[in-house]
């Protein structure tokens, strides 16, 4: 068996106990009762609509293109892309897994630092990567190509396949308006990284439980409102309340999209010589990287899609901090925070209720402070966060097309001029 | 006669030398006041309504009382004090004419009490704080 066939296999009974979970553990109330205060179902009507609109990213021209599309997933999957041709993104990021891998930290040519965060719904971050080392979702699918643990490649090997690889010369072309072979080789680098940007940005969570009961209470369905679980009501209640976790996991993303430290180690493998500085790091990759949205390769001639880049303001305090991960699929999503150490929701929320505060930065935000939640709350909150997940896992996508040949201007793929 | 007027100062309401800023002229709502020792100030936020996590910007203008110098600075931030934290972003102000000011760059967030800061620094004095508070929801 595969790699990814386990994998996969692992993810159908995950999701499987989720479902036989929410089944056994749930209650629909009473028809016509609603238990939330005018000022809680305010908080809870602030956590939609799902979806979210959505408009092409400026920064990258080809954004919301389907030529775009098509050529971003057959090189998602294209394992060539890294030098060693053994190791793709498809490789961590698994759609059965909700595009993460159900392992606390992966391995490309080596092991990774930190969890694979999914790519579910990234068309709405702001930053990118749990550092925010990235402004934008093309810079980002750049930064794992050249990463030397990751595909190891770089922009010379990524061109010259791209090249030499009729179709993917000839979609290139179809997507671009110009053949690969007239571009430079970090020029094709970025265009790889725009239309797999364009490709993720197609993957989107769908409705849930709780997406129901909020339409519902929105429009002032009592009876539709009432079906909502018991367990997740009050586990609602707790998220909205005495739990104060939507002060973080805001907006119907469930993510301020924002960094926080959570008082998680920032020791690799438990090593005090091995740190993972976080956002502090993350900043500083950002701004010496000539692919953010301040340098040449923004599409966006206003400069408007940087104005987050331009005002970014570095802070001790951001020693440490990862981004505030969105909870939509966050049943699919597991393991857990940045360093992958926590296995279940369970043990999530025990972290919050037992939270060690001499963890936490002396000098920074003082939002977190133990729960002391009850094992039924736990329970509860627990129950909620599950209702915040798609009826299903993402079905399989992978290295298939059944897409006819390539044909640019009324030709066949010809690879144009293109000399080594 | 010099007794009289003085008489009549003293009985003069204290904002006979006072000064009040105006946004007038431009677009948006027409703003907050704020007053501190030295300057009257008056801001808005463009878009009116915040959202979380969204970008915006702030519009003010201040004049000094009493025919104080005008400010050589002004800076323009924000804060969650009972979170013990401030914005993410720095704010670039810039001068848009006619004593205006255009604040870019702020971004709140969380839910929760924001408070701005607005700092008017004198050529030759301490900066004067002026602050005005709002709950994000």
């Amino acid at each position: 068996m595969t790699k990814l066939k386990k994998l996969a296999a692992a993810g159908t009974v995950v999701a499987g106990a989720l479902a036989a979970m929410l089944a056994g553990g749930t209650q629909a109330n009473e028809p016509g009762v609603i238990e939330f205060s005018e000022a809680e179902v305010s908080r809870i009507l602030s956590h939609g609509p799902w979806p979210m609109p959505w408009s092409p990213d400026p920064s990258n021209r080809v954004s919301g293109n389907t030529h775009a599309v098509d050529l971003g997933e057959r090189l998602f999957f294209d394992e060539k892309l890294s030098v060693k041709e053994n190791v793709s993104c498809g490789t961590c990021h698994v759609a059965e897994y909700n595009w993460t891998d159900g392992v606390k930290r992966n391995q490309g040519q080596a092991l990774v630092d930190r969890n694979t965060p999914t790519l579910m719904n990234m068309r709405h971050h702001r930053w990118f990567a749990l550092d925010g080392a990235a402004d934008s979702l093309w810079s980002q699918s750049m930064r794992p190509i050249v990463d030397p643990r990751e595909l190891a490649s770089n922009a010379t090997h990524v061109a010259q396949y791209v090249r030499k690889d009729a179709d993917l010369s000839c979609r290139y072309e179809k997507t671009f308006g110009v053949s690969p072979a007239r571009q430079n080789d970090e020029a094709v680098l970025v265009g790889v990284g725009k239309v797999m940007a364009a490709f993720q940005e197609t993957l989107v969570t769908e409705h849930t439980p709780f997406d129901q009961f909020r339409e519902a209470l929105a429009r002032g369905d009592k009876a539709a409102a009432s079906l909502y679980p018991r367990d997740a009501r009050r586990g609602l209640q707790i998220f909205i309340g005495k739990g104060n976790c939507s002060t973080c996991h805001t907006g119907p993303m469930f993510s301020n999209g924002e960094f926080h430290d959570v008082g998680v180690s920032h020791f690799i493998d438990g090593d005090s010589k091995k740190v993972d500085g976080g956002r502090h790091d993350g900043i500083k990759k950002l701004m010496s990287s000539k692919f953010n949205l301040l340098g040449p390769y923004n599409d966006d001639a206003t400069r408007g899609s940087a104005i987050k880049t331009t005002h970014l303001k570095p802070a001790h305090s951001n020693f440490g901090e990862f981004k505030t991960p969105s909870l939509r699929n966050a049943g699919y999503t597991g393991p857990y925070m940045h360093s992958g150490e926590l296995l279940t929701l369970d043990q999530v929320v025990r972290h919050y209720s037992e939270l060690n505060v001499d963890r936490l930065h002396a000098d920074g935000e003082s939002i977190l402070k133990p729960l002391k939640l009850t094992q039924r709350e736990s329970a509860d909150l627990v129950a909620f966060l599950q209702t915040l997940n798609m009826d299903r896992s993402p079905p399989w996508r992978g290295k298939e097309y059944a897409h006819p040949p390539c044909v640019v201007n009324g030709k066949a793929a010809v690879v144009d001029n293109y000399a080594p | 006669m010099k007794i009289v007027t003085l008489a009549v100062l003293m009985l003069a309401p204290a904002h006979a030398w006072a000064c009040t800023p105006t946004l007038e002229g431009k677009a948006g709502a027409p703003g907050k006041m704020l007053n501190s020792k030295t300057y009257n100030l008056v801001f808005r936020t463009l878009p009116e309504k915040i959202v979380i996590g969204k970008h915006f910007a702030v519009e003010l203008a201040y004049c000094a009382k009493d025919n104080a110098p005008a400010a050589a600075s002004v800076r323009v931030d924000a804060h969650m004090p009972e979170h013990r934290h401030g914005m993410n972003y720095k704010t670039v102000v810039t001068s848009i004419g006619g004593g205006h000011y255009r604040a870019e760059g702020l971004m709140f967030h969380m839910p929760g009490r924001w408070e701005y800061i607005f700092e008017l620094r004198a050529a030759d004095g301490a900066p004067e704080r002026l602050t005005a508070s709002m709950v994000l929801q």
